[in-house]
């Protein structure tokens, strides 16, 4: 299974509108992401720097949150995002 | 070309930028402005009167930065509150009013992009869009 990820910040609040939409698709499908929160956790916000060669073309040249990440492929999702498209980005290989 | 200080010799007024203004925004004089250090702006700035703003404060600041503006602040209250919220726990714990749906990358002049309000007018969730609204969504297209 794929490693993902998802940066999130706690006053985001498009973040805070995808939380469900993940729960949902965590317990619909099997799926995990592994959830990092990176304004108030510096190992987080390291993480996330440590990706911006891969994330920060596909975000505006910045990071950015909510951001998803395949660890494995690099494929990218920036910004808010329906439970569909994130099921099929969840799918890809 | 660099940013540097300048003072306003008739009203101390400080200026950050690569020139001066013309004619001071405070007392009105007309090539007034002298090139000083960033030791000596510091001075004049940190003598000042201690300006605190709670996000109410700054709710209001950022209403009247947008009303002659082609964009206003979110009427959504609820999202407004916890970006504020947001905006006011980075500048306690990491020195600016850094957006909350952003991350700083340790890099001080590209992390001053990222202090609210930022210039969302060139980000693609803006611009050229008829429902544009900024990254983080506190500011949105007057409609």
């Amino acid at each position: 299974m794929a490693r993902l990820l998802m940066f999130h910040g706690r006053e985001c609040p498009h973040c805070k509108k995808m939380m469900p939409v993940i729960e949902q698709l965590e317990k619909e499908t099997g799926v995990v992401f592994e959830k990092y929160e990176i304004w108030h956790d510096e190992k987080n916000a390291d993480l996330m720097r440590s990706y911006k060669p891969v994330i920060a073309p596909k975000c505006g040249g910045q990071l950015r949150v909510p951001t998803f990440l395949n660890a494995d492929t690099n494929d990218v999702i920036c910004g808010e995002v329906g439970p569909d498209k994130l099921k099929a980005w969840t799918e890809k290989k | 070309m660099k940013k540097r200080y300048w003072r306003c010799n008739i009203c101390n007024d400080v200026h950050y930028g690569i020139a001066p203004p013309e004619l001071c925004p405070t007392c009105q004089a007309l090539n007034a402005y002298v090139e000083i250090t960033a030791e000596e702006a510091r001075k004049f700035l940190g003598g000042g009167p201690d300006v605190t703003f709670t996000p109410e404060d700054f709710r209001q600041a950022i209403e009247r930065f947008s009303s002659g503006n082609e964009f206003m602040v979110n009427p959504d209250a609820g999202k407004v509150g916890t970006l504020l919220q947001g905006v006011f726990e980075n500048e306690r714990n990491h020195g600016f009013k850094y957006c909350p749906c952003r991350l700083c990358t340790k890099d001080w002049e590209e992390d001053l992009k990222l202090v609210c309000p930022c210039n969302f007018k060139i980000h693609e969730t803006y611009r050229g869009l008829p429902n544009g609204e900024c990254w983080c969504g506190l500011f949105v297209r007057r409609t």
